[in-house]
């Protein structure tokens, strides 16, 4: 055996666990590259992949998870409807206070654009009703803006409640049934109310008023928007009597087409 | 302009007529059964030839065992009656001659329709059974949730009505 067999021998003999552990740590990275290598490789396979069905989840929340979460939605709703209106309190509260700070706005900018609009005939007679009544110009304006308005007059047979005649500026509802559910409120109150002979003279829905006047065979219901006061009841009154007299309606009550058109000729600027 | 005539629905309770009714204007029936309080109005146009139609404005009554005890008011200008009564409840036509003769005398000018309702639940068997008591009234055996003969007793209605 020479030196340098001598000296490897050594070695062997010195260094024989380095190696191993030297080779294994060679093994665990040739591993380790190998995983991420694969993951490079497998992620390009596999993203298209996982990406597709992503969308197709995302396009499909609202059919499949949409009835469940709406159901579960309703659900809570329906559990915790003190804790709802809490929530919603504040917000509606909002809203309703932007729209009505947006109507006041309109409603300002109205009634400057009719102050400033120095030649109209209508200024003219306004400053003199202001100067004759001692009621400011803003305060006639207000007032015009919240006058009365027919908004649908109907001839309605007694009893029946078939529609003798009809007029509308603003289609409100169906006239046959509002003539026959009238009739029947009519009837009903009436009915009730059995010690004396009465009528039933006034109805308020919602914004509207609804006017009935009554006559031997027929009554006259009218749709009413705006303020509905004692002073526009009487003259209401007195138009509708004047229309009846004048245009002797009882004499026409079987010819709807010349009623409803001497209607609409009578009322259509109220 | 077609003419508007007042039709009103009358008969025991629970005999059906809202639900002839909403097959006649909605051509829907529900099983659902909703007490009607007061009066309930409804209309629809019916064509009775190329030329002529008419509406009908249907009031449809609260139901009471006796007709007698329904608010005049509610029939004051009535013009054609339909008298219902339900075909599985004896209950709601033993009565009809004294029903019928009511009608007759307070409102002696106006067309009636007498009906027996609920036919899908009875067979011609059954009819023919009790024609002792159906043959001199009833003019049409009708069912509101299958739909038969409600058109049909709707029109001959209106026609009677020109």
């Amino acid at each position: 055996m020479n030196q340098d067999e001598k000296l490897n021998r050594i070695k062997d003999i010195l260094l024989t666990d380095e190696r191993a552990y030297t080779s294994a740590i060679e093994d665990k990275i040739k591993q380790l590259e190998a995983i991420v290598n694969e993951r490079k490789k497998l992620s390009t396979k596999v993203d298209p992949i996982i990406d597709e069905k992503l969308d197709a989840f995302i396009k499909e929340i609202p059919e499949t998870l949409g009835p469940t979460i709406t159901e579960a939605l309703k659900q809570e709703i329906k559990n915790s409807q003190d804790a709802v209106v809490e929530a919603l309190f504040p917000i509606l509260g909002q809203m309703i206070k932007r729209y009505i700070q947006h109507e006041m706005k309109m409603l300002s900018e109205k009634i400057n654009t009719q102050l400033n609009n120095t030649f109209s005939f209508k200024r003219f007679f306004r400053k003199a009703k202001s100067k004759a009544s001692g009621l400011s110009e803003s305060d006639l304006i207000l007032q015009e803006q919240s006058n009365p308005k027919i908004e649908q007059i109907i001839l309605i047979e007694k009893g029946s409640g078939i529609v003798l005649a009809e007029f509308s500026k603003t289609k409100m509802a169906d006239e046959d049934m509002v003539a026959g559910m009238l009739t029947a409120i009519k009837s009903f109150v009436e009915d009730a109310f059995t010690k004396e002979e009465q009528n039933l003279q006034y109805i308020e829905y919602d914004l509207y008023h609804i006017h009935l006047q009554n006559f031997p065979s027929f009554y006259v219901a009218v749709v009413v928007s705006g303020a509905y006061n004692i002073i526009y009841k009487d003259q209401l009154e007195d138009n509708i009597l004047t229309f009846t007299s004048k245009h002797k309606i009882a004499d026409l009550l079987d010819n709807k087409t010349l009623l409803t058109q001497k209607l609409e000729d009578h009322f259509k600027h109220e | 302009m077609s003419k508007a005539k007042k039709i009103v629905l009358i008969g025991h309770f629970g005999v059906g007529k809202t639900s002839l009714i909403r097959r006649f204007v909605e051509n829907t029936f529900t099983k659902d059964y909703k007490v009607t309080i007061g009066v309930h109005i409804s209309k629809k146009e019916v064509e009775i030839t190329d030329e002529a139609s008419i509406t009908l404005v249907i009031w449809d009554l609260e139901g009471l065992d006796d007709i007698s005890k329904i608010r005049t008011s509610y029939l004051l200008g009535t013009h054609g009656f339909i008298y219902v009564f339900d075909l599985s409840r004896p209950a709601t036509y033993e009565n009809l001659d004294t029903e019928l003769q009511y009608l007759k005398n307070n409102y002696p000018n106006v067309p009636t329709k007498v009906v027996g309702n609920k036919m899908d639940l009875v067979n011609k068997a059954f009819i023919k059974q009790n024609s002792a008591i159906f043959d001199p009234h009833v003019d049409f055996f009708v069912s509101a949730k299958l739909g038969s003969r409600v058109e049909t007793l709707f029109s001959k209605l209106a026609e009677a009505l020109i």
